[in-house]
């Protein structure tokens, strides 16, 4: 008992109980007296069984057996009650912590970096935000109390057992002290077997969402085959880990068997030897007996707690373990961005996506300087370095060497929260969530009214789209992006970027699933929103830059040339200028 | 069909059992015994020894021989325990895998390109590829738990009756009295049960929102990130927790009443009992020894546990019955494979037999069947494609494609190409049976093609979608997917898909991890990466759904020369392609042209003649 409190106390548990039911306290006090409450009630009912039996079998006159029977009943309606109330206190106790939880795990996860989640999958990510705090919500409702509960009843029957007598009180005493230590030492045990059983059906998952993502690949590839192929390799190394899990909790229940038994033999022995020296009547052999067995229930109630909790504890560490992941960026900064038009500058930037030690460099020695206003051209053959670029602008990343600026402002002194207000980014990728337009385009954010969306449709040339659809803003979108195309999907990125109203707007490959008639409505969307920002924009259709001030050039994370679009053009020598001869023998538009 | 017809649940339960049939039946008579047997002898262990005590008993044993008999049924029980629990394990182990199995291959045969979905009435719902875990996770969990439980149940059933027999030999009325409680409970889980069904449907419902709107901003981190809207979309979660906390907190109360009910109302008849019995309209209790006394108590407790396990089954029956019926709504009657149409044929295709290739329960693994390509048998050799009339129209929307014909022979190069919307990638999405087609017919060298989705695989043909997909995996793992090829082979693909020298600049080469959804490369990469899968398979026929959006001109140039290049070089001839593109030197490059409008053929021909493009 000593034994699980102090592992109880000595872990962080406490503080994450302490933290999560803080601001409950009044239900969690409610809790507790309802719990305490039907705890004195198991103790006064077999006295109250024991009162009528005892009258029963010796009938005394003036003894009141229907109200002891009536007392009984009210007390099992009473008890009903009293369920029910720590049943709904227990649950929403549970799932406002737990939800609270939740919410903070996954703030984190969006806290941390790109890197974090390149290596993990959504679906492990789920299965660790809300399996894992699944499991923990009896440990936020009940664990704490039901233990101190329990041990009170427990408690309290050794007492009486004291009190009949007080060889039976030291035996059984003695023997639950024993009890109690052995279980908590096999509890121990158990545990990283559990957390081996939680970790690879968290990998399952991940494993499942992504393949099920990834459905059209596969189908038309077919390697349908393939994914059963890896299911069955997962069931393979499943199959032995539950084997163990399981057998952990068996070895549990058969010691709470032998206990018990262990328990009765006890009393039954000290009652026949009591017995025997005629110390005790037979009916306290009974009481004795009867009582032992009273023991069963807190010892079992506060076994299943710390076999629950034994199982959450291996939530509890990776749910602790994710919540201590550092991000890998250096702590933000929280100066404030000039509230005009941003200048970009690169200084001797360098950066690798393999942090120790920095090799393989996506960008090295990069140095620009884009002045506030103007409209930046990206242009480079695939993989030269040109996203990465502007990840480092967003600060998904940190560079290893160099420093970035914006406005004059060093990129590690400002505020996340200001750069990202102020910078705005669509890629060629774009996620839409199961939600209605209006939540997609503001991305659930309700400080955007229904007038910005129009107008911001508008511009894009996207009213019409929304009109083929009779639910208008509130039309739902599904996951996948099912049912739009991915040029559409694109236009609505577009919107996302045009509502966010940011100073310096980044266009990664944007337009690139558009046809040209679309591209040139975009185009002239985009000159419009580059009116008064910088803009950065990375194309691999020259075309696309016509209108840029400044073309940057990047060959293997170098870069090759950068200066105003006009004087490359005309520099004959120069690579822009090349590629641009190259891109003029086809012709410039369908 | 509005309403869902009801299922029928004892017969796909018992199929599930028929799976394993030997762990089933030795599953079963173990649980008799630990629940059915075991509770029971302990009691009359302790009334013998009582009457032993007081010198009332029948046999002349002395107690302390009652207190070896103890130790004796609890070694037998604890033996009893442990060889049961390891069968156990191997038998849910087995149960929840055929399912989880099951509903995997469903949702693998779905037409690829058509987003997961469930059936609402006569109206589908999309989800989440993340809302989908909650079906693989829950369900098949607490559907393999009714039925290793009905074990237990029957064993606590065995157990009740012996124990009301034994207790109607030493009291009759007051015996009666325990069934009350008993008519009670089945009275109040007959009430609930439409309540039972309701409140858990909400509260998955519920879960499953949760689950799949994390799932979809884990998938949108970076989107979420540049926008700095993190903020918003955790106001969101904590709106959709809520509404599940309301849901669950309701279930869950509701599932108490009915549980703890189970065990006060048997109080509550202890109750009666006692009050009978004050109330003197008994004589019979006189006659009670203190064993039977003692006897009586014990067993009431243990009948009490099983009145409560039997109502607490009830009420998974009903959950049980939710869970096979949300697991039949992820089916889809258009499945392109077979033509499943009744509803119950889709929930018995859930409970069908098919090998998982576990270890038995002494350790012997079966190995796993060598991956077979899907058409292992050679190929037609393939001269000719023709689509007639082919439509689809998405749910809801008016875009799809309408009444599209046309046909490629074997060599050729047909571009796809249109604005924004008009139905390209539909077209091939259709066409590969990626999306279920409402009409039309497709021919491959003249034969009509039944199954689109299944007789479009290497080594007919192969595709590589605007947006691929790669897996988290080595590089190598996602150009394969355990296909078995020469380096030699990859190399050709690495070559031709201009993938070689990016894989050549990485430092690990094909070993390269390419992180979730291949985000560790650039999208060109990505692109390039999928290209080289297609290849690598050497199909007769290569989709590409707009290959280009993601490459800069260059790349692509070589691209394209280095595939036709080939095609000259190797008795194969030109290789058979069908493309989407608007690139303005591909269309030039193209045999024949598809001009693409509002889902509608606008024009077809060769690039000079077809004046709209220039």
């Amino acid at each position: 008992m000593r034994l699980a409190f102090r592992q109880f106390t000595s872990n962080p548990y406490t503080r994450l109980l302490g933290r999560y039911l803080k601001s409950q306290r009044l239900r969690v006090v409610g809790l507790a007296l309802t719990l305490f409450f039907s705890i004195a009630l198991q103790l006064i009912n077999p006295q109250v069984l024991r009162y009528f039996i005892d009258t029963a079998l010796n009938p005394e006159p003036g003894a009141s057996l229907p109200q002891a029977a009536l007392l009984f009943i009210s007390i099992a309606l009473i008890t009903q009650g009293l369920t029910l109330m720590s049943t709904y206190l227990g649950e929403t106790v549970a799932w406002q912590a737990t939800n609270a939880l939740r919410t903070d795990l996954a703030a984190h996860c969006l806290h941390l970096d790109l890197s974090f989640h390149q290596s993990r999958t959504p679906g492990e990510l789920v299965e660790r935000v809300d399996g894992d705090v699944t499991t923990l919500a009896r440990f936020f409702a009940q664990f704490t109390l039901y233990i101190l509960g329990n041990s009170l009843l427990l408690l309290g029957i050794l007492a009486v057992l004291w009190l009949e007598d007080w060889r039976a009180g030291l035996s059984l005493t003695l023997f639950v002290l024993f009890a109690f230590g052995g279980l908590t030492r096999l509890l121990r045990f158990a545990l990283p077997v559990w957390v081996a059983y939680r970790q690879l059906s968290a990998r399952f998952f991940g494993f499942l969402s992504e393949y099920l993502a990834g459905r059209e690949d596969l189908q038309a590839n077919g390697s349908n085959g393939y994914v059963m192929h890896r299911f069955y390799q997962m069931l393979q190394q499943w199959l032995p880990i539950f084997h163990r899990a399981r057998w952990a909790q068996t070895v549990l229940w058969s010691s709470s068997v032998a206990l018990l038994t262990t328990g009765n033999i006890i009393a039954l022995s000290v009652g026949a030897y009591l017995w025997s020296q005629q110390a005790i009547t037979i009916g306290t052999v009974y009481l004795i007996f009867y009582y032992t067995n009273q023991l069963r229930q807190p010892m079992a109630s506060i076994l299943s707690e710390l076999s629950d909790f034994q199982q959450a504890q291996a939530s509890i560490l990776r749910v602790q373990e994710l919540l201590t992941t550092p991000s890998r960026l250096p702590p933000a900064g929280d100066r404030p961005l000039p509230s005009d038009a941003l200048g970009v500058t690169f200084d001797h930037v360098g950066f690798s996506y393999d942090a120790d030690p920095p090799h393989d460099w996506a960008l090295q020695d990069v140095s620009w300087c884009l002045p506030a206003g103007q409209v930046l051209g990206v242009v480079g053959r695939t993989g030269s370095g040109k996203t990465t670029l502007t990840r480092l602008l967003l600060r998904f990343y940190a560079p290893q060497a160099g420093t970035i600026s914006l406005g004059q402002v060093p990129l590690e002194t400002v505020s996340p929260a200001g750069l990202r207000q102020r910078v705005g980014i669509v890629t060629q990728d774009v996620q839409l969530f199961q939600a209605s337009v209006r939540d997609n385009l503001t991305l659930f954010d309700p400080a955007i009214e229904d007038g910005q969306i129009q107008h911001a449709l508008e511009a894009l040339g996207l009213l019409d789209w929304l009109r083929s659809h009779p639910q208008g803003l509130d039309t739902l979108l599904a996951a996948d992006s099912g049912g739009l195309s991915a040029g559409e999907a694109q236009l609505l990125a577009f919107a996302r970027i045009w509502l966010r109203n940011p100073s310096l707007v980044i266009l990664d490959e944007a337009s690139s699933r558009l046809d040209l008639l679309t591209e040139r409505r975009v185009e002239q969307a985009t000159q419009q929103l580059m009116q008064g920002r910088t803009g950065i924009i990375i194309a691999h259709r020259l075309s696309t830059l016509q209108h840029v001030d400044y073309i940057l050039v990047l060959e293997q994370g170098k870069v090759v040339e950068y200066g105003p679009r006009q004087d490359l053009a005309n520099q004959s020598t120069s690579r822009f200028a090349r590629l641009l001869q190259r891109s003029q023998t086809v012709p410039p538009a369908l | 069909m509005t309403l869902p017809t009801p299922l029928p649940l004892w017969p796909l339960l018992w199929r599930l059992i028929c799976y394993t049939p030997k762990l089933a039946l030795v599953d079963a008579g173990l649980w008799l015994l630990i629940s059915g047997v075991f509770p029971a002898i302990p009691g009359l262990i302790i009334q013998g020894y009582f009457d032993a005590l007081t010198e009332t008993a029948p046999l002349a044993l002395s107690p302390l021989a009652f207190l070896g008999l103890l130790v004796a049924t609890s070694v037998g029980e604890i033996v009893a325990l442990f060889a049961g629990q390891w069968v156990r394990t191997q038998y849910r182990f087995n149960l929840r895998s055929l399912l989880r199995h099951n509903l995997l291959d469903q949702l693998l045969q779905q037409p690829g390109a058509q987003p997961l979905s469930i059936a609402e009435g006569p109206q589908r719902q999309t989800i989440s590829p993340g809302e989908a875990i909650s079906y693989f996770r829950e369900d098949p969990e607490l559907i393999e738990q009714t039925i290793v439980k009905t074990a237990d149940l029957i064993g606590y059933g065995l157990f009740a009756l012996g124990a009301i027999g034994l207790l109607l030999r030493l009291n009759p009325q007051i015996t009666l009295m325990v069934f009350l409680p008993l008519a009670v409970i089945s009275a109040a889980v007959q009430q609930a049960q439409q309540k039972i069904k309701q409140y858990r449907r909400a509260s998955r419902r519920a879960t499953q929102a949760v689950t799949g709107f994390l799932g979809e901003i884990f998938t949108a981190v970076q989107v979420l990130k540049a926008t700095g809207t993190e903020t918003a979309v955790l106001n969101h979660l904590n709106h959709l927790n809520g509404q599940r906390q309301q849901q669950m907190v309701k279930d869950r109360l509701l599932i108490t009443v009915l549980n703890s009910g189970f065990e006060n109302l048997t109080n509550l008849g202890i109750g009666f009992i006692l009050l009978l019995m004050a109330t003197g309209r008994t004589s019979a209790t006189s006659g009670l020894s203190v064993g039977d006394f003692a006897l009586f108590i014990y067993y009431l407790a243990l009948v009490a546990t099983a009145f409560r396990a039997f109502g607490q089954y009830l009420t998974w029956l009903k959950q049980t019955e939710v869970s096979f019926e949300r697991l039949r709504a992820l089916h889809r009657p258009d499945s392109l494979t077979e033509h499943r149409s009744s509803p119950a044929a889709a929930a018995f295709a859930l409970v069908a037999h098919q090998p998982l290739y576990l270890a038995g329960l002494w350790g012997r693994q079966p190995p796993l069947p060598p991956l077979q390509p899907p058409h292992p048998e050679a190929p037609s050799h393939f001269k000719e494609l023709a689509v007639v009339g082919l439509s689809y129209h998405y749910p809801h929307a008016s875009r799809g494609i309408e009444a599209i014909s046309f046909s490629l022979r074997r060599g050729s190069l047909t571009v796809i190409t249109g604005p924004v919307g008009s139905g390209k990638t539909t077209l091939l999405r259709v066409l590969l049976g990626l999306l279920p087609r409402q009409t039309g017919t497709i021919y491959w060298n003249g034969q009509p093609v039944e199954h689109p989705a299944t007789f479009f695989c290497p080594p007919r043909s192969a595709y590589t979608p605007q947006v691929p997909h790669l897996f988290s995996d080595t590089l190598r793992n996602n150009l394969l997917l355990e296909l078995e090829k020469s380096d030699a082979a990859l190399g050709e693909a690495l070559r031709l898909s201009v993938f070689a020298q990016d894989v050549g600049a990485m430092p690990m080469g094909l070993a390269t991890l390419v992180g979730t959804r291949g985000v560790r490369l650039s999208g060109g990469q990505r692109q390039r990466a999928a290209a080289a899968r297609m290849l690598v398979r050497q199909p007769e026929l290569l989709i590409f759904d707009d290959l280009s959006s993601a490459l800069d001109v260059e790349t692509e140039q070589s691209l394209w020369e280095g595939l036709f290049a080939t095609g000259q070089a190797t008795a194969a001839g030109r290789p058979t392609c069908l493309i989407t593109s608007n690139r303005p030197d591909v269309l030039r490059r193209a045999d024949r042209i598809i001009v693409l409008n509002e889902g509608r053929i606008e024009a077809m021909g060769r690039f000079d003649e077809l004046p709209s493009l220039s």
